[in-house]
């Protein structure tokens, strides 16, 4: 009886692990998703576990391994040892996930801008463009582009700004 | 916004450090303001305009899109306000106050005199009738708008004032009477959503209301 709690409570253990691995992707993703109202302290949830995410993912996933290799032959029984390996390869994936931002694959960078005298940009008069100027320059950022991109790193005046939409 | 180097989060509207290394950071705010391009390109100087990128321009958003966006559904509302949450206001946030002009307001206004937390301020339209800017008024000067409809210019006069009976032009500078060459000191503004200004602006009074 003794060494079937003992068995149960490694497996949970595993499993255990194999959650914390999974929260550590899933939480943010489900928070942070588009279109979906975010309380503050959720989002600075959110927002802490995508920084410590990697970190929790490979510490659970690692013990999650080495528990599961220490408690193999322990772990009789096709069932026990699906579970357990079915909650490394959970750890393992969501170890790699946790390091991924997915909804960042929804928006494509501009990448290093490049730009055209105001002459040659193909816009209509009544296209509106966000606009800086400074030292007797001055720069425009089509808003149709911005809300493609949104972000937009760039140097104006031998100052790094970001213009953002 | 997320930084490569940190992996720090900023906010948008605020350039606020929110979460990461840098959390508590704040970005300088670089002076902008949203123009129509045709209104724009008649400034002196040198113009540079970004470039579409060759592979996304055709993914880019169509001309109308501020159309269809104004129908897509909001996950926040602020009932009671008199406003809808796709409206689309001027945000000012300045002087220690926050406030709000509807778009549609200033429009059919054509030029705005307020107060901001004592401190005078001017809304105006400008010769396209899109663009819009904010300007610290002097004091003791009341501003009228040209209802003569001025050349699609940035420097085109767009409104006068009572006491030097000069007119001024779009980038609040006087282009004549006894105070021309002065210049207005600009009130940073931002077009956005009303839902969007007030979530962030939970204090926002709202112009007129």
């Amino acid at each position: 009886m003794a060494k079937l709690s003992a068995r149960f409570i490694i497996l949970l253990a595993i499993v255990l692990l194999a959650l914390t691995a999974a929260a550590c992707f899933a939480y943010p993703i489900y928070v942070i998703r588009p279109f979906r109202r975010q309380g503050a302290t959720e989002l600075a949830l959110a927002l802490g576990m995508i920084q410590i995410g990697p970190w929790l993912s490979t510490l659970s996933a690692a013990v999650c391994v080495i528990l599961t290799a220490l408690a193999w032959r322990h772990l009789r029984g096709r069932l026990l040892r699906a579970v357990a390996l079915a909650s490394v390869l959970v750890a393992a994936a969501c170890c790699y996930l946790s390091r991924v931002n997915i909804y960042e694959f929804l928006f494509h960078p501009a990448g290093r801008p490049q730009f055209e005298c105001a002459d040659q940009a193909k816009l209509n008069a009544d296209d509106m463009v966000i606009a800086v100027r400074a030292n007797g320059s001055a720069r425009a950022y089509p808003i149709r582009e911005m809300a493609y991109h949104h972000v937009v790193n760039d140097t104006f005046a031998n100052e790094p700004i970001v213009a953002t939409y | 916004m997320r930084d490569d180097q940190t992996g720090t989060f900023w906010q948008q509207i605020s350039g606020r450090a929110i979460s990461g290394p840098l959390a508590g950071s704040q970005l300088e705010f670089v002076s902008s303001d949203e123009l129509s391009f045709g209104l724009w390109r008649t400034q002196s100087g040198a113009k540079t305009v970004l470039k579409p990128v060759a592979k996304y321009v055709r993914d880019y958003e169509a001309k109308d899109w501020d159309v269809r966006m104004a129908k897509v559904k909001t996950v926040l509302d602020f009932p009671n306000t008199g406003l809808r949450s796709r409206d689309l206001v001027l945000g000012v946030d300045a002087f220690g106050a926050s406030r709000a002009y509807p778009v549609n307001r200033i429009r059919a206004a054509k030029l705005i005199e307020d107060r901001l937390n004592g401190t005078p301020v001017l809304v105006i339209v400008g010769p396209d009738q899109k663009s819009f800017r904010v300007f610290q008024a002097r004091t003791g000067s009341e501003y009228f708008s040209l209802t003569q409809a001025p050349r699609n210019q940035i420097g085109a006069p767009v409104f006068m004032d009572s006491t030097s009976g000069g007119t001024w032009n779009f980038d609040g500078c006087a282009v004549s009477g006894s105070l021309r060459g002065t210049c207005l000191k600009s009130v940073p503004a931002i077009n956005d959503y009303w839902f969007d200004w007030r979530n962030y602006h939970p204090q926002t009074t709202i112009f007129n209301r």
